[in-house]
């Protein structure tokens, strides 16, 4: 009976958590043109989740190219079809590994240093300044927040697979002997734009960035100002994050095939 | 609004009949409240009464279960998001713990009203804000970060951001802790000298007796959710009764429990009863 209560506490707050998210998301919406005003602390934001995640994007980009050309090799040698390598590499990355592996790279790297930083701006007192300053948090603090991560997820989603294309010609043709024509014409000749561009690389990697943006600024904004508060929600942004990214990247590709 | 709760021209704060309860305890229980304009009004009581939490009300950061907080004419919990942003322009605030923002250095930190509300050239914010630093003695400190101030220094910059905009009404929450005996006779000056040249009227919620008795026009002293005492500072001082007495003789005993609710101390330390 009381584990029966106790699960049911935990769906409902679990429901209530999202419900709250949603609102919040509302929000921020609204705040969004209030927070044009604040063009430059946007692309402060930008170069802080976006180029300052560059170098992690760019190294596990490479690696995880440079493993599924090996991995692919030698299974598809198996059957003879080596050539198929790049076409395989290509379209792993843009459809799934791209915006899967970045959006949890992003979640790991960009989200808990948001959460981080709200939820310290709200334990220290400085949201309370904004807003008896008469400047609105939403605006100034949050929604550039939110921008910056839907703006940057494509980026980098973009810049991942750049890097993961290279790392697996890098090992396909340059140290296993596929061939070079081979490798980039039947990969270009299989690759869709529309089907693995767009909606892979383009549409998920949106829907990733606003989803791990979101679940930021919500858990640093109503983060309890303690720092165990603040260290519980960042341990949440990385949870939430990681769990809504793979549910949601299972409904797109339900959708989007 | 009611108008016979207006304030006249002369009561730029106004509070009736305000209720607070929080978490079962009520904080507040039917107070009233008259800030006069152009004055500098201090609070008092001990800690815990909730003179921080009155201080909230005036801003709408917090709102009562019942009755009216009327600043300048208007009833601030029955404001808009907008009218209130608008009335938060003509108010300062300093906060307990500076609450200074931690991604600026000391000058932006102060230019941060102005560059938020007014489209002033740079020249003249620069200008501004380095009159207001020098007025707390931190001119030097301009390029500084938060993380590089002493706590009385950040508590000044927070007092040169506060004024930086000639506010006028201006909330200052324990501004004397933490400030070594220049810095404190410096701030005791600038609230005076605001308060006569540019007629701000200041708020005051301390703790120092001896400051406030050098700053203040007028006391009020708050305990159990009420006005208990208040009067200029020789009135308060010369009041004796049993609040006065205890809270500015510092006395244990008296209206004001000094120890909170607890059970049986002997049963608490395990003693069996009449042994402790």
């Amino acid at each position: 009976m009381n584990a029966r209560i106790g699960r049911d506490n935990i769906v409902t707050q679990s429901l209530g958590q999202i419900g709250n998210c949603g609102l919040f998301l509302l929000q921020i919406l609204a705040a969004i043109p209030r927070s044009l005003r604040h063009a430059r602390e946007t692309v402060r934001q930008l170069w802080f989740v976006g180029a300052m995640s560059l170098t992690i994007i760019m190294v596990c980009g490479l690696f995880v190219g440079m493993v599924l050309s090996l991995q692919l090799y030698h299974v598809l040698s198996i059957f003879g079809g080596t050539a198929a390598t790049g076409t395989v590499v290509a379209i792993s990355i843009y459809r799934e590994l791209g915006p899967v592996v970045t959006a949890l790279l992003f979640a790991g790297r960009a989200g808990t240093a948001i959460t981080a930083e709200i939820g310290l701006m709200r334990a220290t007192d400085q949201i309370a300044a904004m807003e008896l300053m008469a400047v609105d948090p939403l605006a100034y603090v949050v929604a550039p927040r939110f921008l910056a991560g839907l703006i940057a997820m494509p980026l980098l989603c973009c810049v991942f697979c750049a890097l993961g294309i290279f790392g697996g010609h890098l090992v396909g043709v340059s140290w296993l002997g596929i061939d070079n024509g081979t490798f980039w014409s039947n990969m270009t000749a299989t690759v869709d734009v529309w089907q693995d561009i767009i909606n892979g690389v383009i549409w998920k990697s949106l829907a990733f960035g606003a989803v791990v943006a979101l679940i930021a600024v919500y858990q640093g904004y109503t983060a309890p100002p303690t720092s165990e508060g603040v260290a519980y929600a960042t341990t949440r942004t990385v949870v939430a994050s990681s769990i809504a990214i793979l549910a949601l990247d299972f409904v797109l590709t339900a959708f989007l095939m | 609004m009611n108008a016979a709760a207006a304030p006249s021209d002369d009561t730029l704060i106004r509070i009736r009949g305000l209720t607070t309860v929080l978490n079962g305890k009520k904080v507040f229980d039917a107070l009233d409240m008259d800030i006069p304009r152009g004055k500098v009004t201090a609070i008092m009581g001990p800690s815990g009464t909730g003179k921080t939490t009155l201080l909230k009300h005036i801003t709408g950061q917090m709102r009562g279960d019942a009755g009216q907080v009327l600043v300048d004419g208007k009833n601030v919990p029955e404001l808009s998001r907008e009218a209130l942003y608008a009335l938060r322009e003509k108010i300062g605030y300093l906060f307990q713990n500076s609450a200074l923002l931690t991604d600026f250095d000391v000058f932006e930190n102060v230019a941060f009203p102005l560059r938020q509300h007014t489209k002033l050239p740079e020249v003249l914010i620069r200008n501004i804000v380095l009159t207001k630093l020098q007025a707390v003695g931190l001119r030097g400190a301009a390029a500084l970060q938060p993380s590089e101030l002493s706590g009385g220094m950040a508590r000044r910059v927070a007092l040169a951001r506060a004024i930086v905009f000639d506010p006028m009404l201006i909330l200052y929450d324990e501004p004397f802790v933490g400030l070594d005996p220049i810095a404190l006779n410096q701030v005791l000056k600038l609230i005076r000298t605001l308060n006569q040249t540019l007629g701000i009227t200041s708020v005051l919620v301390a703790h120092e007796l001896d400051a406030i008795k050098q700053v203040a026009d007028h006391i009020y002293l708050i305990a159990n959710g009420k006005v208990v005492a208040q009067g200029d500072p020789q009135t308060i001082a010369d009041d004796g009764s049993p609040w006065t007495r205890q809270f500015f003789g510092g006395e244990a005993d008296g209206p004001v429990p000094f120890q909170y609710p607890a059970g049986d101390y002997a049963e608490a330390l395990g003693f069996p009863r009449g042994e402790a």
